[in-house]
């Protein structure tokens, strides 16, 4: 199944609200936070990971890199892999450590 | 590009300050923290009805509102803020400079303080003057480049001028010792009273909060109305208190202005609660304890606070209020979020050039942050009954046991720099190799 090719990244100041655009694309679950005012783009991509139960990887959309995030990521056993990205964007694939083993 | 989980934090980390700067603010909080308490021990069968003047309790008092309070409130603010504000720190050295002109001033203020020194009193306070004006400055330029976050920015931007009203009265205050005072010496003591714990340190912990409390519970940001609607009434609250400080306006004025105080914090609770029972992470732990105790005594400090103003015929109730929103509020909120912050911090850069990144619960021993719990809890339970029977005996307890509980928050912050260090344990190699 496959949503929209890509999710409107909203206005630079963080104005967009707390709602991260998701789709499922056959990479995995892609989830865009650009926009989104701290921390909402952390919650909502540990959201999203926290509901996946098998090998499927998240592909997170950001315009930044996500520092706060990787501790967060250790702690439950996932590791993030960053993918090619048009400029201005940080594209990151999260999978779970435990899932390729 | 592909790169494991420690690797990819590796690469995170550079945008980040050395880890050498957080921890060198942390580290230095840590270390007076533990001085503080031994500092009191001296005078402490005095300290329940202290209500100034210089000497031992002075310098202990100046040690946990200078030295740990203000000292980790700038190693987070320095770290944390450009990461909120989308904006990195303009002069990479200013803050390795600004610790070393202010850790040795703070020491001197306190040395000043407790022997009765007034030139090296005045000469350590100049020195942390100068300090927190550079401070104040790095951190105004940050905020002026600010994306979004108009609640945290605003909260910054009045504790940063607070911190000038702290600042300018602590110097006329210093310069009283040496017969040349800038103000008059109760104006300059109300003034400072309001300014620094509730203005410069209250808005920056409730400024700050927005981001921390939300991140660490994993929630979604406060509403930022209701966010800026509790800053406004702190503003008036300040403004008020201020005016009364200086004679403007009658009084009455000051119990006025706690009321406004009061709808700002009960503003800012809501928002935390929310923050709270909203999040993820439920399990928030000893840390949290802490904080929700801070949360508490914080409108405890308010109550005491209109007695004062009020007039309430109590003994000691001066002296209360001082350990309400310092140690009872402000100390133990920071200690309860230093205890998060300094392993999450740890395990970011940690991981340069290391792999795999240890995790936050990997760099954290439990034990000590029992120890330092029970110890911080007890010495401020002692103390407060100290001030409430006079009881010389239990003020000298309470400082023995808080000195106990700073030791073990020191062992604590030792293991979180041991553990950045080490090898990973094999559990942790092994994913290691997975990855």
């Amino acid at each position: 199944m496959s949503g929209p090719a890509k999710a409107d990244p909203g206005p630079a100041d963080g104005s967009r609200g707390a709602q991260a655009a998701r789709w499922v694309d056959a990479d995995g679950v892609h989830i865009d936070v650009r926009g989104l005012a701290a921390p909402a783009p952390l919650v909502a991509i540990l959201a999203l990971v926290a509901t996946i139960r098998d090998a499927t990887a998240v592909i997170v959309h950001h315009e930044r890199d996500p520092k706060m995030l990787y501790p967060e990521l250790a702690e439950i056993g996932w590791k993030a892999e960053r993918i090619d990205a048009p400029p201005g964007e940080v594209r990151l694939k999260l999978t779970a450590v435990a899932a390729e083993s | 590009m592909k790169l494991a989980a420690g690797a990819f934090l590796a690469g995170a980390t550079s945008r980040l300050l050395p880890a050498s700067i957080p921890f060198r603010y942390f580290g230095a909080a840590v270390a007076y923290h533990l001085l503080a308490w031994i500092a009191l021990l001296p005078d402490a069968g005095a300290s329940p009805r202290f209500t100034g003047g210089l000497g031992w309790r002075l310098a202990a008092l100046h040690l946990v509102t200078l030295g740990v309070l203000v000292m980790s409130a700038m190693g987070a603010s320095l770290q944390l803020l450009p990461i909120a504000t989308r904006q990195p720190v303009r002069f990479k050295r200013a803050p390795a400079a600004i610790w070393w002109l202010y850790t040795p001033g703070v020491g001197a203020v306190a040395l000043g303080m407790g022997t009765g020194a007034a030139l090296l009193l005045v000469a350590g306070a100049t020195a942390v003057a100068v300090a927190l004006l550079a401070y104040a400055a790095l951190i105004a330029r940050n905020l002026l480049g600010a994306k979004g976050m108009p609640a945290v920015t605003a909260h910054c931007w009045v504790a940063l001028a607070s911190l000038l009203v702290t600042l300018v009265t602590a110097l006329s205050l210093a310069c009283t010792y040496l017969g040349a005072p800038l103000l008059e010496r109760g104006t300059a003591l109300a003034l400072h009273v309001a300014f620094a714990p509730y203005g410069f340190m209250g808005m920056l912990v409730l400024g700050l909060s927005y981001i921390l409390i939300p991140m660490f519970a994993l929630s979604a940001g406060p509403d930022v109305r209701n966010a800026l609607l509790s800053c406004a009434f702190a503003v008036a609250a300040l403004l008020l208190a201020a005016a009364a400080a200086l004679g403007v306006v009658p009084p009455l004025a000051r119990s006025i202005a706690i009321a406004l105080a009061g709808v700002a914090v009960a503003l800012h609770l809501l928002l935390m609660r929310t923050a709270l029972r909203t999040g993820m992470r439920r399990g928030l732990g000893r840390s949290f304890r802490l904080v929700r105790m801070a949360w508490a005594l914080l409108v405890a400090s308010l109550i005491v606070a209109l007695g004062v103003a009020l007039g309430a015929p109590m003994g000691g109730i001066a002296t209360l209020f001082g350990l309400l929103v310092i140690v009872g509020w402000l100390l133990s909120f920071l200690l309860g979020i230093l205890q998060r912050i300094v392993p999450f911090l740890g395990a970011m850069h940690a991981a340069r050039g290391r792999k795999p990144a240890p995790t936050p619960s990997a760099l954290t021993a439990a034990r000590p942050l029992a120890v330092h719990f029970w110890c911080h809890v007890a010495a401020l339970a002692l103390l407060a009954l100290a001030i409430l029977t006079d009881g010389a005996r239990l003020a000298v307890a309470a400082a023995l046991v808080g000195a106990t509980g700073a030791a073990a928050f020191g062992v604590f912050f030792a293991g979180v720099i041991r553990r950045m260090r080490r090898p990973p344990p094999p559990s942790q190699a092994r994913v290691a190799q997975i990855a």
